[in-house]
């Protein structure tokens, strides 16, 4: 038995530790350990702010799924001081939304996780006229011919297109081979490119994937653009409580919308979708079915046994989230948690989420058990967020000291992830939750009226299981699963974004232009005290923020992060969460190169910034 | 500030050719290449290299790497790949664990006093630094310990430039900037909760065209970025001069694009390049978004909460305008009492048979 | 002391007395446009920029604080040639003689309404004390206006000489409120130094205003601190 450490695992947001227990014999992984190792206190720093700030200290949380931490802070706020944003703020923020979904799976995939899989020493062995012919076959046989409805279409013609040339890849190829020879390596510097995984893959796939690799860096931000034309800016754009500061007006030339503006936004959505069609969803499946043919079906850990969703995109606006309004009309109904998945779908249950489970404090709550955190008043319990407590208890590792670590304490406390929980059970979140409970809940019949999303993700993985000719149980529950899945989602995000852009288009020619409510602006018109969540379906995951109010000021304010939920520390009785049990539902070949440990963990995207907080 | 060669390095380093060869052989085998190409990497190696980059995170949102990231003149793939070589890097680097850290020292040691050290992210201290660790070592130590040796440091957002967000009351894991950690090393300070993508590669660009870092302002800013507040670039400024004020979000003001200095913004105190440049080449700003400036690249601007107010009311005073008038008519009223009751003793003191002018004499 | 006979003592140079009431002046609009800054009235909801109300324009009444912190600013350096000139425009608190410590219980005790007089001073120490706090009130309010003001200009002199003060005090944005919050200070301070003058005028009667306006101030005793202005031994003017 040997314990191997990986930390820092790079290629992820923030600080995160994994040490594993290897059968070196085996291969097999028979503990493994997940560790958040910084925590900023950013939960303490909310105290006595004002609740209309609450959006941008709450927001730095991650600068990755920048905007999420707002969009969920925003609703939690709205939710306590009862505010009903506008119809064209709500299509705004799902807009920005989804076009952040989107983005942060193409740079996950491209430029986090693309090198677990592929490598720019290989692609040098590739034969560039051969890369070429491979780009076709490709694009004509992975490409997902799904869309979602599309008002108006302004797109001549796909504007972004792989090239498929021989010329375009010799000259990618050359430019590595300069890279590979002038001895600095950079970003490529160090790794295990000798690892037998990368012989996985044929050298035209790996050039291919590598030359999209660098395309994407520099095209990633062209499906943000709504965040700076709304918000101002991105990473961290600006919003407001009760709805957008951005007014909208036809009449006025230094409005902050018109519609020169709502032009820039529809160019940026269509070039989204061309992206995701045409590099994003061919990449993913070309690269994943030479995978699975391998025999690579492992990975899958608690997604096989339970995940959970929340539920987003409002079709319009709702009242609040407490009082079940927000439920009532989502486009991506994925509230709801789903219990063996990998046994198929018949057999696997589904519970419903309902909105009087949002104040129970027995359905959703957070304990301390590993965690360097304690509850002074409350040892040995789980707490419902409302009442959480957030103070910090560093214990130091197992072996080392304090300030200088050789294994921590899977016995004692090991990570600054406090372990978010579902009825005293772990659960994994993300895209693949979310399309396990949509897929479940639509064969189960429990959607009887689909939405278009709905429908799309169902038909898209009937049509990957077709490509791959397996059973979604099967193929869906892996780490290869975990990335394809990212992949599809960020498909229907790209249409999320042009629906809700129709929508905005449409309401603004109604002639509603408001964009925010601002009756409830005043302090004086708020309650003594109240609470409020705001539930938002982050791109790693199920994301609630929760809020209390007190005389004007945030008295308690408790974030549970996608991450928190997939990288939580384990649980003396509900067991192990979704990193963990993901490592130890992976093979390793090479003890000292434990590639497939780093790779099963970026398939969940790691944000340790969100997690900790 | 020249470049030196893999193989310069070797030489200032009173090291062998055999070495240098053993080196890049080792290179070679890392690479996965055939040893037929050993003959290419020694020639590169001898050649002049790109300034080395080791990028460090602290306690950080990861925002700055986006927002490095969404650059798109100098393009970033051109910033990465053809402007510096950046060896070290959470975000983007391929290794990780071990062998990375390895790596870092290796770089470190080869290019000592030539590396350039980007930072992102506070420093947290307190409780000797437990509260970010990175490869079993609290950040604290590992950031002064490659400080130690670089030829200059960038500090990348509000956050390893003030402390930023973690730093804001009250502080928890007593973060603060690198500057306060580092010592005597010439810095570059890039603020902003991000900075605008364009001014973080553009520092690098300038040090890319003209070998030199870019001429900086008294807090250690390069000028040419953050030399002007806001208030004095904004496009709003001619409805500040005239008094035209959005209100409220959403109103008349807010549609025609008109000030929002009532509306809180912190454009007049802003040092930040959002009203030149603009985010992403021009396209927006939070200002031209309809939301006012947070400050967000002034030191603590986190503490300068309520944003929506230019004068915050500090909880129980409240605003200092109405508490100044009401101070104001108190002491009006105590005066008006202190003279009543003055004459009183003025008459007292005539009927004991004192005269008006008679004074205290000793 | 006999009846009805009063000594004129000339303190006051006209420096001292012209820029007082300059300075009285400028802090009353600088107050104003001051807080008016802060919290103008939006001159035209309905008009457009080029056509906004001018009258009202924040450009306008920043003017007018400007030409009146220059004005303030330059009355401020001028007055100390006042104080080279006339010993009488020196009346600094003696912090370091104990005669300026039996002063200020001899008229704290008075203002205390304890005692029913106190003995005659060309400036009591009280006062003395609370001119040079004044004074360094409105230093403080022409360092950081001038700190917020030059740094429109960034590379210039200006900023270089003020510009520290920024990150002196951790922020501009706190450079405003310390400038807000001291010209609060201000005006508190000259209702109580107004209600002190005048009253001295009505219930001393020894010309306390007036004094401001002539330069002279009629006493019925001498006062204690009379050895600051006229040397005792030859009884002239110091
Ligand atoms: C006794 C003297 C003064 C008083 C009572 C006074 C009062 C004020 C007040 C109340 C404000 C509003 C502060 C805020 O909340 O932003 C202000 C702003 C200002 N004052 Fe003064 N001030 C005085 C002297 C000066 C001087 C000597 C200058 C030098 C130029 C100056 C320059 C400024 C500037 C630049 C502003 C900011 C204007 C803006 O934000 O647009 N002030 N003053
Ligand atoms: C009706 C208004 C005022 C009158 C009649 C007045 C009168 C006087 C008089 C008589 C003195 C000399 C006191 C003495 O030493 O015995 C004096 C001094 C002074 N006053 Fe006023 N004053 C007025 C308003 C103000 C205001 C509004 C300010 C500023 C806030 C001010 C600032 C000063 C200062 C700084 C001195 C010290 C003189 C020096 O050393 O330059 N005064 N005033
Ligand atoms: N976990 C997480 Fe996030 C996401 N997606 C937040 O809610 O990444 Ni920074
Ligand atoms: S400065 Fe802002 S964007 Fe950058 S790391 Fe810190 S919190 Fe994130
Ligand atoms: S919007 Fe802000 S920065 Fe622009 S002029 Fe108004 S106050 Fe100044
Ligand atoms: S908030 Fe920051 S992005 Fe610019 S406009 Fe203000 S400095
Ligand atoms: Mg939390």
């Amino acid at each position: 038995m040997k314990r191997v450490v990986v930390d820092p695992v790079t290629r992820i947001e923030g600080h995160l530790r994994v040490e594993v227990k290897l059968d070196e014999t085996t291969g097999k992984v028979e503990d493994a350990l997940s560790s958040g190792t910084a925590w900023r206190g950013l939960e303490l720093i909310m105290n006595d702010r004002d609740p209309r700030d609450a959006w941008a200290f709450i927001q730095r949380i991650c600068g990755v799924c920048t905007t999420a931490h707002a969009l969920s802070s925003l609703r939690a706020v709205e939710d306590a001081l009862q505010i009903e944003i506008p119809r064209n703020a709500n299509y705004i923020r799902n807009i920005m939304a989804a076009s952040q979904s989107v983005q942060d799976h193409v740079i996950h995939f491209y430029h986090l996780h693309a090198l677990d899989w592929v490598s720019p020493v290989s692609a040098l062995k590739a034969d560039p006229a051969a890369t070429a012919a491979l780009q076709n076959t490709i694009l004509e046989t992975y490409k997902l011919p799904f869309a979602g409805p599309v008002e108006f279409d302004t797109n001549a013609y796909p504007k972004e297109f792989p090239k498929s040339t021989t010329v375009y890849f010799k000259a990618m190829q050359d430019k590595i081979k300069k890279i590979v020879e002038s001895g600095q390596l950079g970003i490529f510097a160090a790794q295990w490119w000798d690892h037998p995984d990368y012989d996985i893959l044929p050298p035209e796939v790996h050039l291919m994937a590598v030359a999209h690799y660098l395309e994407m860096l520099d095209k990633q931000r062209d499906i943000v653009t709504s965040h700076v034309v709304f918000g101002g800016k991105n990473p961290h754009p600006h919003y407001v409580v009760g709805g957008m500061s951005c007014s909208i007006s036809m009449n006025d030339m230094n409005a902050p919308v018109n519609t020169e503006r709502l032009a820039v936004v529809d160019r940026s959505i269509n070039t989204t979708i061309d992206l995701v069609n045409y590099f994003y969803v061919p990449d993913i499946l070309a690269i994943g079915q030479l995978y699975v043919q391998k025999g690579y079906i492992d990975g899958g850990g608690l997604a096989k046994e339970r995940v959970i969703g929340f539920g987003d995109y409002p079709e319009d606006t709702f009242s609040g989230t407490t009082n079940g309004s927000f439920h009532k009309n989502l486009l991506l109904r994925s509230n709801g948690i789903v219990e063996n998945f990998s046994k198929g779908v018949e057999a696997a249950t589904f519970y419903e989420f309902k909105p009087e489970d949002l104040s129970d404090p027995d359905v959703l709550n957070e304990g301390v058990e590993h965690s360097w955190y304690k509850y002074p008043d409350a040892e040995g319990k789980d707490l419902h967020p409302w009442d959480g407590v957030t103070k910090a208890n560093y214990t130091g590792p197992k072996e080392g000291t304090k300030t200088n670590w050789k294994t921590l304490d899977e016995e004692g406390k090991y990570s600054w992830l406090k372990t978010p929980k579902w009825r005293g059970k772990m659960a994994e979140v993300g895209p693949l939750a979310r399309y396990i409970i949509v897929y479940t809940k639509m064969k189960k019949g429990l959607l009887p009226e689909p939405t278009w999303v709905e429908k799309m993700i169902v038909d898209q993985i009937e049509a990957v299981s077709k490509v791959l000719n397996l059973k979604p149980e099967v193929w869906m529950t892996t780490m290869v699963g975990r990335t394809a899945v990212r992949g599809l989602e960020a498909q229907v995000h790209a249409y999320i974004g042009k629906y809700f852009f129709d929508k905005l288009v449409k309401n603004i020619k109604s002639g509603d232009t408001a964009v925010a409510n601002m009756t409830k602006w005043d302090p004086s018109t708020w309650p003594k005290e109240c609470k409020g969540v705001g539930l938002y379906e982050a791109p790693r995951g199920a994301l609630s923020h929760w809020v209390v109010i007190k005389n004007g000021k945030i008295s308690n304010y408790q974030a549970v992060v996608p991450t928190t939920w997939n990288a939580c520390p384990r649980d003396g009785k509900a067991g192990h969460g979704a990193y963990e049990m993901a490592m130890m539902d992976t093979k390793v070949k090479i003890a000292d190169k434990p590639l497939e440990i780093l790779k099963v963990v970026r398939s969940f995207d790691p944000c340790m910034a969100c997690a900790t907080h | 500030m020249k470049r030196e060669s893999m193989w310069e390095v070797y030489l200032r380093k009173g090291m062998n050719r055999r070495s240098f060869i053993k080196s890049c052989v080792a290179l070679t085998s890392i690479l996965g290449l055939s040893t037929d190409m050993l003959s290419t990497v020694v020639a590169a190696a001898e050649k002049n290299a790109l300034p080395v980059v080791i990028w460090l995170h602290g306690h950080e949102c990861t925002g700055c790497d986006e927002s490095f990231l969404r650059s798109e003149t100098p393009l970033t793939s051109d910033v990465v790949l053809n402007m510096i070589s950046l060896e070290y890097s959470h975000a983007l680097s391929a290794s990780a664990g071990e062998p990375f850290e390895a790596h870092l020292h290796e770089i470190m040691e080869q290019f000592k006093g030539k590396y350039i050290l980007a930072v992102e992210g506070a420093v947290a201290t307190a409780d000797n630094g437990i509260y970010c660790m990175t490869g079993g070592r609290p950040f604290v130590e590992v950031v002064k310990e490659v400080a130690k040796n670089a030829a200059a440091i960038i500090e990348y957002g509000s956050c390893a430039t003030w402390g930023g967000i973690q730093a804001a009351k009250p502080n928890p894991t007593g973060s603060v900037s690198v500057t306060d950690v580092v010592g005597n090393k010439p810095i570059v300070k890039v603020p902003g909760c991000p900075p605008i993508p364009e001014v973080m590669t553009g520092v690098i660009m300038h040090y890319a065209l003209f070998g030199q870092l870019p001429p900086l302002d008294s807090e250690g800013r390069p000028k040419q970025f953050f030399a002007n507040r806001i208030h004095d670039t904004c496009y709003r400024r001619p409805f500040f001069d005239a008094g035209m004020f959005a209100e409220k979000f959403d109103d008349a003001g807010s549609k025609a694009g008109w000030c929002l200095y009532k509306l809180g913004c912190r454009g007049p105190e802003t040092y930040n390049s959002c009203g030149n440049m603009r985010w992403w080449n021009g396209l927006s700003y939070p200002i031209q978004s309809g939301h006012g400036c947070i400050g967000c690249s002034n030191p603590n601007f986190w503490d300068d909460a309520p944003f929506y107010n230019r004068l915050p009311s500090y909880e129980p005073v409240g605003d200092i305008d109405k508490v100044g008038a009401a101070v104001a008519g108190l002491t009006v009223a105590g005066v008006a009492v202190h003279a009543v009751a003055s004459v009183i003793q003025k008459k007292k003191h005539q009927a004991d048979g004192n005269k008006p002018e008679d004074k205290k004499v000793d | 002391m006999s009846e009805n006979y009063r000594k004129v003592y000339y303190i006051f140079s006209p420096f001292l007395r012209i820029f007082h009431w300059i300075m009285v002046l400028c802090i009353i609009t600088l107050f104003f446009t001051g807080l008016y800054i802060t919290k103008p009235i939006s001159g035209g909801v309905n008009g457009e920029p080029t056509f906004g109300a001018m009258v009202l324009s924040l450009n306008m009444i920043r003017n007018i604080h400007f030409l009146a912190a220059f004005t303030l600013t330059a009355s401020f350096i001028l007055k100390i040639y006042g104080f080279i000139v006339n010993k009488g425009d020196r009346l600094f608190p003696r912090v370091w003689e104990k005669s300026f410590w039996l002063c200020m219980m001899d008229v704290s005790l008075h203002y205390m309404l304890i005692q029913p007089t106190h003995k005659s001073y060309l400036r009591n120490s009280l006062a003395r004390m609370s001119y040079v706090a004044l004074y360094l009130m409105i230093l403080v309010e022409i360092l950081t206006g001038f700190a917020m003001y030059l740094m429109v200009n960034p590379n210039g002199m200006g900023a270089f000489l003020f510009g520290w003060i920024n990150p002196m005090v951790g922020g501009e944005f706190t450079v405003h409120l310390i400038h807000h919050y001291v010209a609060w200070l201000i005006v508190l301070s000259a209702i109580g130094h107004v209600y002190m003058v005048i009253r001295s005028e009505f219930m001393e009667g020894e010309g306390e205003v007036s004094s401001m306006f002539s330069g002279v101030k009629a006493l019925s005793h001498e006062p204690v601190d009379i050895g600051e202005i006229i040397d005792k031994k030859t009884d002239t003017v110091k």
